[in-house]
Formats: structure tokens, C-alpha cells, sequence
């Protein structure tokens, strides 16, 4: 594990757990990442599964899309650890993710959206910011698309 | 991805596998068409249905094994394309797609049959030139609904299907067990024939369709060893059972005529049948059934198709655009909403038969290539074909299987055969127009067909070869700069594309100073143009006497290296060959810069020629194995074929007899024949260079990654290569090769 503290002051990104979504997501949020210098990076891709029900894409597909989204992160922070998890619920994996590398916060990038939208897509943005045990930081979304 | 990762990805149980299969199959067929069944074959009907699941259970076995052989997505279309080639693979895709569309369709009619009944309006809409039945209003938009809900992929709509297959089978067990109180043998309307046996059975076979669906989530299943033959088969014999003891209620505990009756009043026989047996309860729930099985049939359909455009996307088939998945959603919203148009479509234009019967004869399509597939598979050893599910009774399973399938097509209506004939019509147009340039797969069977070239008749070999894929055509690429080394590169390339039946691409790259723009030297650069006119004029000949079609073209650019690797990548090229030498590519240290990103990974196979005389009567292939050393192999071999050349293996070992050994079988498994094979005890370069005094040309595979782009950049990484007098070619072959490419040797 990196050093996470300094004189007992833990460095907000000193650890820093990156959800990304898919390879223009990952872009995105790397991009947006790079000016704060956090020192040490994971990147976490969920593959969202069924459970009991075949899932939106095959597993193929979504390996490709993580795999794709790894690479991304990684041409802007080469160093950056890359974790895939397979889960119904994203937002629970996320946090269980953070707790299992011990990260110092989980970073995001909202893809905005309107009320509908993010209902329409579930919303993870607030389940995010309200439930987490750990700091969540939103990164600005420089370019404003819809 | 490593074993753990991938056990997790599996979360499909023995019950969910069961309950796709189920969930698809009990929908609009079971609830519409046995008042239609009874009517064309009277008690009949039962048999017609027992029969439809008959021929569906042979499928069933060889869908099983294959699943188990081969648990990938797409399923059917998959195997198919696997052993058959892709010219049988695009027929199965695209009747599976479009299979599986008019089989949506026709659940959505069969729902909006349903809510009608329940509604109880009845009105024709005109919309423009347009008549729509309210039922058809209702099917559009119970389509349009279903769309939406696997568009934003609501996942929550799946866990849903358990509860309602549960609820399915329970509505209609009690159906058939207080039906059975009723029934009275005397009440059975009297049976018409086998040939109206027959025709119902294709009309009712739609009630089939979904079984081979849970092969297509194969990847998701636990433990697919076991679960998916279970869950196949399962599945058939259960709905089977409980399509055969609700058609003998039907048939049974109404009295005769009750049916044809119902049938002439406009109503849903099964439901009638249910006020009579069950009073206005029963009424609720089989309308309640209705609903909730056209709606979980048309809701998988939808979401295996998706699973099918994935698979035929990934071979090349169809655009692998149509996977793209949604920012948000993370849904495969195009392939999504295009079959949501289709459905659509087809709602509108065709009758409840009509679509029924089509989605059958599709699905029999499949069904019948499946069975040959499981044949071929078989029959041909392919490397790892080694399902842990065998069906039984082999050959007899497969044949009778592909039998009954084609068989049950012709008591289908003609102009039903007509359009399906002209839909796989369609689909053979699309392989020769679209996705045989473009799909690099070659079926087990033609490949079979090759290797046995001598021992098959000839028209068989003929006829193989002219349906297989071009591999989007063998492409050999040939930067030139250098016009005294052009020739004997394009020599090179010609005789290597003439053995694998491909096109030379010579590029002419004119590397121009930073500070011009392009477009300025394409206006103004007259004179390079006309050189570059000559040397292009000059390839064309050479490759005009090897008889190899060549396309020529001239690039003007800023960076010359950066722009092969562009310009092999955008014209689909499988090898380029390049010349490399003290003065090939102008002074190194302009490239230098650009090299960096490059060096890791090639666009695909190269060769570097450093020319000291073209002549390919004597070969030396120093080899330790390895990926670039099979490149170096098939040149080999290659030039073997076009000018007849000497071939000497050389292998530097400790050990003389392991090293003979290994020669041996390496030469077999490149398929090199008459070759001279030699070991040596001392240094590699020393070998090389001792053995190379008795060649003319010797060809190395890169050990090392990068090494052919370092050369190019003038770092001289080969000291051997300047020690001998004949020409070198150093073979590298990219190292990432999809799993698929490696396991089935494609690109003949």
C-alpha cells in the first residue's frame, strides 16, 4: 500500500478508487483527473450481471469494454491498477472495492443527464454521494454535453 | 481474465437456465393457436403438438452438446458458423434475427389478442394508407413497450421472468387438472388425417421456439457441463408434456364443436374452454397467462437476438457497429432498435399465421444446419471440440434431427416457403456482397475439405472454394521508397500472395518536409509524382508476371513510418513487406520520434528484406519455435510453392537427436514437406552463418517484440544479418492474436 498518511493526515488522493463506465467514460475521467496528481490510481470497471437473468451484453462484450476502458485510464496514469468486479448491484460494488484496497476516496465523473435520465439509468450518482463510508469526489464535467 | 474471474461471471442457476427456455417457449403458441389446431385436425391436434415437440427434442440433444463444446454468445448462429463456414453461418444468422423478429411479432399480436379480450373493443384504425385491428394497435405498442424496456435495459423486468414462468405452468396445471375431471373421450372432435397433422404441426411449431436461446447465454450458466443440457432438454420435454395435457383438454372436456365455435365467434378458444371449466376465475387467469406469456416471450426474444447481432457482429458478418454499446444504458441500443423497427414492421404487415409460420420456418432453418453442424464437428476432428455432453445415439440423433426439421418445412404454406427461400435468398447475397470481403472465418468443414484435397472428388474442393471467405482477401503490402530494392520487394510480395491466393498492395509513401502541407505537395510535387507514376508502373508489371491482381497508390506524407502502420491498418493488410538496408527508408534519425508508440504492437504480420539479390532457390530457416518463427514457416513454405525452393530447417540445440526431434515436428505442424533438416551444436550464429554459405536466402523469425520496428529505425539488432553474403528476411508476427485466430489457424 502506498503511504496514505502524513503526519496522521490521510492525503484525500492518495489512494483513489476510479469507477469508470466504458472507454469514452474512462477517458473522460482520466482527463479530468490528471491536474489533481493523485498518487496512486485503481481503476475499477463493474460488470453489471443478471443474477438470475442473462445480463444486458455478453460477458465477452463487457470483458472487452473493461479491458478497453483499462487502457484508456492507463494512457494517462501508466501505473494505474485495473479491478473488475462482477455484480447486480454497482454502487455496492464500488464501496466493497474501496474497502477491500483501502482507498483514500472514490473519484467519479457524472455523465449528467436530466432527472429522467438519471432515474432512467438508476440513478447511481446519488446512491454514490449518500451511502459511501469514505470521501466521494465528483470531478468537474468540463465539456457540457446534455 | 483470470478462472476465478470467470466463474464469477457465471451466475445463470439450473432453474434460470430452465426458465429462459421455458419462459420463451410457453407464450403466444400455447395460448392463441390450439383453438386453430383443433379446428384444422381435431383431436389430432394433440398428436401435432406432441410431434413439434418431437422434432424439437432431437435439436434439443444436438444443441446440448454443442453448448457444452463450444458456451459462447450467439448460440446456434455460432455453431453453425463454426462448422458449416460463414456462408451457412450468415444464412443462420440473419433467419435467427430475423427468426426471432417475426416470432416477437407474432407473441406482441397474440398479446394485444389478449388485451383486447380483456378491453373488449374491437375497432380498425386507419393511419394514413394504413388499416390496423386494434389487436395490432395494442401489439405495436406492447412492442414498442418491450423495446424501450431492453433499450434502458431494465434488469428488473428479467427477475420477473422466473415469477412468471412459475405462474405459467401453475395457471396451466390447474387448467388441465380440473379439465381432466371434464374430459370425456366421447367429446373428442374426430381426427383428419395425417397430412393435416402435419400442416398444423408447422403452424403450432412456433410454440418451440426458445429452447436453443439458453445455449446463446452459455457463458453466463454455472456449471454448463451439467446445467445446460439439462436446462435445453429440460425444457423441451417439459413443455411438451404440458402443451400435450392442455390440448387434451381442450379437445376432451368440451364438447365437440365447442371449439369451432368459439373459433367463429372471434374468441380465444383457451379461454372460453377456461370460463367452462373454471367460470369467471379461470377466465382471469388464463387471460391473466395470456399476457404475461406473450410479454416474457417477446421480452426474451428481443434480448437473445441482441445476443445473435453480437455474434455476427464479432465475425464480421454484419457491422460490428450494431454492438456498440449505449454511454448510459450500457445496453446494445442499436442492435436493440433495429430489431424493435423489424418487429415492429412485421407487426403491421403480416397475420398472426403469417408470422408465426415464418418464425418457424426460420427456426427450422437453423435447426436442421445445427444438426449438420453437430455432424461436421464430429466427423472432422477439430482441435478442441471436446463437449462434456454427448448426444446420444450419434449418428441417428443429428440425422433424424436434420431430417425432421427440413421435412416439416414442406407442409408448411407455399407462399410461407417462398418468402423464407427468399429471405435466405437475401442472406447468400449478403455473404458474396458484404461479409464474405470482410469475415476471416473458415468453417470446420471447408477446412476439412482442403486438407482431404486429394482424396475429394474435385467439384467438392471447387465448389468449397468458391463460397470461402476472401478472409477480407489475403492482403500483402509494399511500402516502397527505394526504387533499386522495389522489384525484388514486389517479387517477394507477389510470390507470397500468389501462394495464398491474395492482392499486393504497393504504396508508394513520398515523405515530404514538415513545413509543407500536403495538400501543397499533392498539387505541386510533379516530378516526385512522376517517379512514383514509374516505380508503380514497374510493381504492376513484376506482379503482372507472377499473375497476382495488384492496387497501387502513392501517399504523401509527413512521416513515413507512422504511415505504413496507418496505412496497413485502414487497407485491412495482413503482411507488409518491407525493405531494410543502409538506404531503404531515407536517414533513420528522421523517424526516430515517431517510432516510439509504434514498436509495441504491429498492425499485423511483416517482414523486413535486407536485399542483397533476390533468389529463393536454396531457403535457411533458423528456428526455436515461437510465433514469428510460424510467419517465417508459412514464407517459407509459400515461396516453396511458387518457385519450387530448397528448404533447410535449422535448429541449434545441445542435445542431436531432441533437436532432429523437434525439427520433425515442427516441419509437420507447418505442414513443410521435403525438407532438408539440420542441428548444430555450436553458437546460433555461428550455425547461421555456416549453414546460411550453402543458401541463398534465409529467413528469421523476431525473438524479441519490437524488433522488426527497431530495425527500421537503423539500430542494428542482428549482428548475424550482416555476417552472411545472401539476403535475410526477419519475420515478425504480431503477438496478440485473437484466442479464435490461434485456435482455428484461420487465414488458410
Amino acid at each position: 500500500m502506498t503511504s496514505n498518511t502524513t503526519n496522521d493526515q490521510i492525503e484525500l488522493l492518495g489512494n483513489v478508487l476510479v469507477p469508470v463506465a466504458n472507454k469514452q467514460d474512462a477517458e473522460k475521467t482520466a482527463n479530468a483527473l490528471a491536474p489533481y496528481h493523485p498518487s496512486h490510481v485503481t481503476v475499477l470497471f463493474v460488470v453489471e450481471k443478471g443474477e438470475g437473468v442473462p445480463d444486458k451484453t455478453p460477458v465477452e462484450q463487457s470483458k472487452t469494454i473493461a479491458e478497453e476502458s483499462f487502457g484508456a485510464v492507463r494512457s494517462v496514469f501508466p501505473e494505474a491498477e485495473d479491478h473488475t468486479v462482477f455484480s447486480r448491484d454497482i454502487v455496492n460494488a464500488i464501496f466493497e472495492t474501496a474497502a477491500e484496497i483501502d482507498a483514500t476516496a472514490i473519484v467519479y465523473r457524472s455523465r449528467g443527464g436530466g432527472r429522467i435520465m438519471q432515474f432512467l439509468s438508476g440513478d447511481l450518482s446519488l446512491k454514490l454521494v449518500t451511502q459511501a463510508d469514505r470521501p466521494v469526489v465528483a470531478l468537474p464535467r468540463a465539456d457540457q454535453e446534455s | 481474465m483470470s478462472s476465478a474471474d470467470e466463474e464469477l461471471a457465471k451466475d445463470l442457476g439450473p432453474l434460470a437456465a430452465l426458465t429462459i427456455g421455458v419462459g420463451t417457449m410457453i407464450g403466444a403458441g400455447i395460448f392463441v393457436l390450439p383453438g386453430t389446431a383443433i379446428e384444422n385436425a381435431g383431436w389430432f391436434a394433440v398428436l401435432s403438438f406432441v410431434l413439434g415437440g418431437f422434432i424439437a427434442l432431437f435439436t434439443a440433444l444436438s444443441a446440448s452438446e454443442l453448448g457444452t463444446a463450444m458456451p459462447k454468445s450467439g448460440g446456434a448462429y455460432y455453431y453453425i458458423n463454426q462448422a458449416l463456414g460463414p456462408l451457412f453461418g450468415t444464412i443462420a444468422g440473419w433467419s435467427n434475427w430475423l427468426g426471432l423478429a417475426f416470432a416477437s411479432a407474432f407473441y406482441m399480436v397474440g398479446f394485444g389478442q389478449y388485451v383486447q379480450a380483456i378491453l373488449g373493443v374491437s375497432n380498425t384504425f386507419v393511419i394514413g394508407p394504413i388499416e390496423l385491428s386494434t389487436i395490432k394497435l395494442i401489439g405495436l405498442f406492447g412492442a414498442a413497450f418491450f423495446i424501450l424496456v431492453n433499450y434502458i435495459g431494465a434488469k428488473e423486468t428479467g427477475r420477473l421472468q422466473n415469477v412468471i414462468v412459475i405462474l405459467l405452468v401453475a395457471i396451466l396445471a390447474v387448467f388441465t387438472f380440473i379439465g381432466a375431471f371434464r374430459a370425456d373421450p366421447a367429446n373428442l372432435p374426430p381426427g383428419k388425417g395425417l397430412s393435416p397433422l402435419l400442416t398444423t404441426t408447422g403452424i403450432i411449431f412456433v410454440s418451440y421456439l426458445g429452447f436453443v436461446q439458453i445455449t446463446s447465454v452459455g457463458e453466463e450458466i454455472k456449471n454448463p457441463g451439467k446445467n445446460l443440457p439439462r436446462a435445453v432438454i429440460g425444457s423441451v420435454l417439459l413443455v411438451t408434456t404440458i402443451y400435450a395435457l392442455v390440448l387434451i383438454t381442450m379437445a376432451a372436456a368440451v364438447e365437440e364443436g365447442f371449439i369451432a365455435e368459439q373459433q367463429l365467434a372471434g374468441k380465444i378458444a383457451i379461454v372460453e374452454v377456461g370460463r367452462l371449466l373454471l367460470g369467471p376465475v379461470g377466465v382471469v387467469a388464463l387471460l391473466l397467462g395470456g399476457l404475461l406469456a406473450t410479454a416474457s416471450s417477446a421480452n426474451a426474444s428481443i434480448l437473445a437476438s441482441s445476443r445473435i447481432n453480437f455474434a455476427m457482429g464479432r465475425d464480421e458478418i454484419v457491422s460490428k457497429k450494431l454492438n456498440d454499446v449505449h454511454e448510459r444504458f450500457g445496453t446494445p441500443y442499436r442492435s436493440i432498435a433495429i430489431t424493435g423497427g423489424l418487429i415492429l414492421l412485421f407487426i403491421v404487415a403480416g397475420s398472426v399465421e403469417l408470422l408465426a409460420t415464418l418464425g418457424s420456418v426460420l427456426h427450422l432453418i437453423i435447426y436442421g444446419l445445427l444438426n449438420l453442424a453437430l455432424i461436421v464437428l464430429r466427423e472432422t476432428d477439430v482441435i478442441d471440440y471436446t463437449p462434456s455432453y454427448r448426444a446420444p445415439l450419434y449418428p441417428a440423433t443429428p440425422i433424424i434431427g436434420a431430417l425432421l426439421s427440413f421435412a416439416l418445412i414442406a407442409f408448411i404454406a407455399p407462399t410461407v416457403i417462398w418468402l423464407s427461400a427468399l429471405l435466405v435468398g437475401g442472406a447468400v447475397i449478403w455473404y458474396f456482397g458484404y461479409a464474405r470481403r470482410r469475415t476471416p472465418f473458415q468453417g470446420a468443414l471447408s477446412k476439412h475439405i482442403f486438407e482431404q484435397r486429394d482424396s475429394m472428388p474435385g467439384s467438392v474442393v471447387s465448389a468449397a472454394n468458391s463460397v470461402q471467405p476472401d478472409g477480407g482477401d489475403y492482403r500483402v503490402m509494399v511500402p516502397l521508397a527505394n526504387p533499386e530494392h522495389a522489384d525484388d520487394l514486389i517479387s517477394l510480395a507477389s510470390a507470397i500472395a500468389k501462394s495464398q491466393s491474395g492482392t499486393v498492395d504497393a504504396v508508394h509513401i513520398i515523405t515530404i518536409p514538415d513545413q509543407t502541407s500536403l495538400e501543397y505537395a499533392r498539387n505541386h510535387f510533379d516530378e516526385e509524382r512522376e517517379q512514383s507514376k514509374e516505380l508503380l508502373a514497374e510493381a504492376e508489371r513484376t506482379a503482372g508476371y507472377f499473375g497476382v491482381p495488384i492496387e497501387t497508390s502513392t501517399i504523401f506524407s509527413h512521416r513515413s513510418f507512422e504511415e505504413i502502420f496507418d496505412a496497413a491498418r485502414t487497407h485491412d493488410v495482413d503482411l507488409v513487406v518491407m525493405g531494410w538496408g543502409p538506404d531503404s527508408h531515407g536517414s533513420p534519425g528522421r523517424i526516430e520520434s515517431a517510432m516510439d508508440d509504434l514498436a509495441t504492437q504491429l498492425p499485423c504480420d511483416f517482414i523486413a528484406l535486407r536485399d542483397r539479390g533476390f533468389d529463393p532457390s536454396h531457403i535457411l530457416v533458423p528456428t526455436a519455435g515461437g510465433a514469428s518463427s510460424e510467419l517465417s514457416a508459412e514464407i517459407a513454405k509459400g515461396l516453396q510453392v511458387v518457385f519450387d525452393s530448397e528448404i533447410t530447417l535449422l535448429h541449434v540445440t545441445e542435445d542431436h537427436a531432441e533437436g532432429t526431434a523437434f525439427l520433425e515436428e515442427w516441419a509437420e505442424n507447418h505442414d513443410l514437406d521435403g525438407v532438408n533438416l539440420r542441428v548444430e551444436t555450436s553458437g546460433i550464429d555461428t550455425a547461421i552463418s555456416t549453414a546460411a554459405k550453402e543458401c541463398s536466402m534465409v529467413i528469421i523469425g523476431a525473438t524479441g517484440r519490437g524488433l522488426v520496428s527497431r530495425l527500421l529505425q537503423g539500430s542494428s539488432v542482428l549482428d548475424i544479418v550482416e555476417e552472411v553474403d545472401c539476403s535475410v528476411i526477419l519475420a515478425e508476427r504480431p503477438h496478440k492474436r485473437s484466442i479464435l485466430e490461434r485456435l482455428f489457424g484461420t487465414r488458410k
